[in-house]
């Protein structure tokens, strides 16, 4: 049985080996490190859940989650959303299935992924 | 039936036309004092004069009594009509009730039935036979025991009218005896002529009566119409001026009092026994020679004049205005004298209060002023000259209010007060430049009233203020204020932009310590996992204290403006534990929810903010609580509030650390171990919060055996 797909869109380096890492024993990977990539990743496959960031070069953590509400074919997608901003990640709330505001603690994260990718 | 008409019939068709005439010619004038009882009393002679000519003229015995009894309706009503005319005509009007009207009838009416049965008992009339005398076909009778009585019921009512009648004419003033004599001569006539009949004292055959009460009827017409001076009946002047409140003297051209009424014998003083009719009024007021001396050669005067000393004193309007005959000769002169004392007494406290409130006006700091209604300046106070730069009242009067403001405020003045002035707005606050004479700018506030007049708008009264220093105070003050709100809100900004920074890097290290702290990168042993964990550590120390400062920030800059809305109960316990609950498994605490099922399913509030203290708390109590459980309650509290409750089985908290854990940046100082380092910011956001909501926080806690924290916070149900 393969691994779930989980699609990280991160600009941060760091941070996106952080989460890849925390879920990688759980899903297979797959990063894309600005907005745009991400919008071409999320039109040819169909992650179970998108690991998202909010402040993001070339297409925005906002953009995409909008597209991936909008497209009947990503229904069943999940997405964590990850920002530093707290308005913003208030404001995305209800959009988002869960919301986290960096720093993102790994254990945390595999956790409710899990839990996630379960549902 | 025939009847012979004879030329010395003549007198008595004349006498009966008379009496027909002023009958019908009353009538017109029905209104005057005495007319109705006169009409009928001359209707009445119309119908005894008029059968008695028939019953002459008529040439048989039948015919003949026929007349003569018809002609004793008039014989028996006079009586009773004369002295219904002479008590109205003497002001008795009121004696005559209906009632007694009917009694004093009573013995006419019998007579009248006693005349027409005469023939069975010949009461009144006994041994009728026709005559012919003196050029008359007369009825010759002997009178009855009855026509004793009638004659003298007739003679008692005609002595009283005539008693009543003369009594009130010597009441007349002297001015009025040529009336009194012509009425004299009229009342007594029909007595006179009666007499002479009944006794046939005169050789004269028929009944002068009727031609007597003729003459009577002339002479009171005359009376009546003709000679009245004062276009009143006699006796209504009495009424009206010895009613008089008014004093009233009439001199004849020698200054004499010919006529004065009691009113000005009050007036001046003088008894009744001092009677000043006919006396010099020089003589009369010897008392006031200043009076006697001012009004000597004056023929026309209106003057308030005062009589009396001090308490006494008291002040009198007086006309006097000259008689004159048709050539223009002084007849007499007419005084009126009104008391108008109480009158001067309103008009000097009248004047008292103008000049109380005259002097408020001009003694006070606030401008007053008054406009027309057109705009331009009636009246403006000390204060007002002052104000725009003006010496004297003349120099601002008549100046148009636009023209004394700054052309910039014009129009807006304008409109304002063009509107306050068609809507009838009574009073409007406004503030506006003015300029001043040398060309100063002023600010004023003014308040300014419309002034009515009935309906109708006349002007316009301000009562306004110099705010200049005011304004300026405010203006530097609101530049002030602008400066200190953008430095704080630059500074929030910074600290924002800062925080947000902050957090990136902080998710690098403590994404990477825990990750090798949980083994990911292979077995560490105890040093480097004890490594790890310190990193941890002061990651989460730095994460939380980046989170406080940027609320505090935001707390300080006033930017927390709380968003209110209708949020459900439940969905917030859910929401703000899912994402702590895996913190406390992974401790090992068990975290325990429950919503009272009292509590209204829906409520109002920042939901986000509400979010975030139960997060921070429930985190808190995660963080400071080794083993056992975090509990969070929803509960119904009493007086319109509800409770946030979380409870922990943690190490607790002094009783003294208790007072100021609410203040920023302050921990427990004893709380500060390796295994709970954190920071003092959240509960201070957290009181704040919650003071903004309009609730309040409390604690209670005991060392060892854990911490309770509630919020209460008032129930606001969605409308």
């Amino acid at each position: 049985m393969t691994k779930p797909l989980a699609l990280i869109i991160e600009d941060d380096p760091q941070l996106s080996t952080i989460v890849s890492i925390t879920l990688q024993a759980d899903f297979e990977i797959e990063t894309c490190t600005d907005g745009n990539a991400g919008l071409e990743r999320l039109a040819q496959t169909i992650p179970n859940v998108v690991i998202l960031d909010l402040n993001l070069p070339g297409a925005s953590g906002r953009k995409i989650l909008q597209s991936i509400r909008a497209d009947q074919r990503l229904a069943k997608t999940r997405v964590i959303l990850t920002t530093a901003d707290e308005r913003q990640a208030e404001f995305l709330r209800d959009e988002a299935d869960i919301t986290l505001l960096k720093p993102v603690s790994p254990a945390q994260l595999r956790e409710l992924a899990k839990r996630l990718r379960t549902k | 039936m025939t009847y012979q008409f004879t030329a010395n019939m003549i007198p008595l068709v004349v006498a009966a036309l008379i009496s027909g005439t002023l009958a019908w010619y009353t009538w017109q004038h029905r209104h005057t004092t005495g007319a109705r009882p006169f009409v009928w009393l001359m209707a009445i002679l119309f119908q005894w004069g008029t059968s008695y000519i028939l019953q002459l003229a008529a040439t048989d015995i039948t015919t003949k009594k026929f007349w003569a009894d018809f002609m004793f309706i008039g014989v028996v009503a006079t009586p009773v009509a004369w002295l219904a005319f002479a008590l109205e005509y003497t002001g008795h009007k009121t004696w005559m009730t209906r009632t007694r009207l009917i009694l004093l009838l009573i013995l006419p009416l019998v007579t009248m039935s006693i005349i027409l049965t005469n023939d069975y008992h010949k009461l009144f009339r006994a041994n009728e036979t026709l005559a012919r005398e003196g050029g008359y076909l007369l009825l010759k009778t002997t009178n009855g025991p009855w026509f004793w009585v009638h004659a003298a019921y007739t003679y008692i009512l005609i002595m009283i009218g005539l008693v009543l009648i003369i009594r009130a004419l010597l009441r007349w003033p002297a001015a009025y005896r040529g009336q009194m004599i012509w009425i004299l001569l009229a009342t007594l006539a029909p007595l006179i002529a009666n007499v002479i009949t009944i006794f046939q004292l005169l050789p004269i055959i028929i009944d002068l009566t009727p031609f007597a009460f003729t003459v009577t009827g002339v002479g009171m017409v005359y009376a009546l119409f003709r000679h009245r001076l004062l276009d009143i009946a006699p006796l209504a002047r009495d009424l009206v001026i010895d009613g008089m409140k008014d004093g009233m003297i009439v001199l004849d051209a020698n200054r004499r009092i010919v006529d004065i009424n009691p009113a000005a014998q009050n007036i001046l003083g003088l008894s009744d026994k001092q009677q000043p009719i006919g006396k010099l009024m020089a003589e009369v007021l010897y008392q006031w020679p200043d009076l006697i001396n001012r009004y000597r050669d004056i023929f026309e005067a209106a003057d308030e004049i005062t009589l009396g000393e001090n308490e006494a004193q008291r002040w009198y309007e007086l006309t006097l205005s000259t008689l004159r005959d048709e050539n223009q000769l002084m007849i007499g002169q007419v005084i009126t004298i009104r008391d108008i004392t109480q009158r001067k007494y309103a008009e000097n406290l009248m004047q008292e209060s103008e000049a109380r409130f005259r002097q408020i006006v001009e003694n006070a700091s606030d401008i007053i002023y008054r406009l027309d209604n057109t705009g331009h300046l009636t009246y403006a106070n000390p204060a007002a000259l002052h104000a725009m730069g003006y010496e004297k009242e003349e120099d601002a009067l008549g100046k148009y209010y636009l023209d004394l403001t700054t052309p910039e405020a014009r129009n807006k003045l304008k409109r304002t007060y063009e509107h306050q002035f068609l809507s009838k707005t009574k009073n409007t606050y406004h503030e506006f430049p003015g300029v001043a004479t040398d060309g100063r700018e002023v600010w004023f506030g003014q308040n300014v009233q419309l002034i009515f007049d009935g309906d109708q708008v006349v002007g316009f009264q301000a009562l306004a203020r110099d705010i200049t220093a005011i304004k300026q105070a405010y203006e530097a003050l609101r530049i002030a204020r602008d400066q200190a709100l953008e430095a704080s809100r630059a500074k929030s900004q910074l600290l924002s932009k800062v925080s947000h920074e902050l957090r990136t890097p902080l998710g690098g290290i403590l994404g990477y310590a825990e990750l090798l702290h949980d083994n990911t990168f292979g077995e560490l042993n105890t040093g480097q996992k004890k490594a790890a964990h310190e990193i941890m550590e002061s990651g989460n120390y730095l994460t939380g204290m980046v989170n406080e400062l940027l609320d505090e920030a935001q707390i300080h800059a006033n930017t927390t403006v709380l968003q209110e809305s209708p949020f459900s109960p439940a969905m917030l316990l859910k929401q703000s534990t899912s994402g702590t609950e895996v913190l406390a498994s992974k401790k090992g605490l068990k975290l325990i929810t429950s919503l009272d099922s009292n509590l209204p399913a829906e409520l109002r509030g920042d939901e986000h903010r509400l979010r975030q203290i139960i997060i921070n708390l429930v985190g808190n109590a995660i963080k400071f609580t080794k083993e056992g459980s975090v509990s969070v309650q929803f509960q119904n509290a009493d007086d319109g509030y509800w409770a946030i409750q979380v409870t922990d089985t943690g190490m607790g908290i002094p009783k003294e650390a208790q007072a100021y854990i609410f203040e920023p940046f302050r921990q427990v100082d004893n709380a500060i171990t390796r295994d709970n380092r954190g920071i003092g910011l959240g509960l201070s956001i957290t009181k704040q919060l919650v003071d903004l909501m309009g609730g309040r926080i409390t604690i209670e806690s005991e060392i060892g055996k854990g911490s309770v924290f509630t919020i209460l916070l008032p129930i606001n149900i969605n409308k």
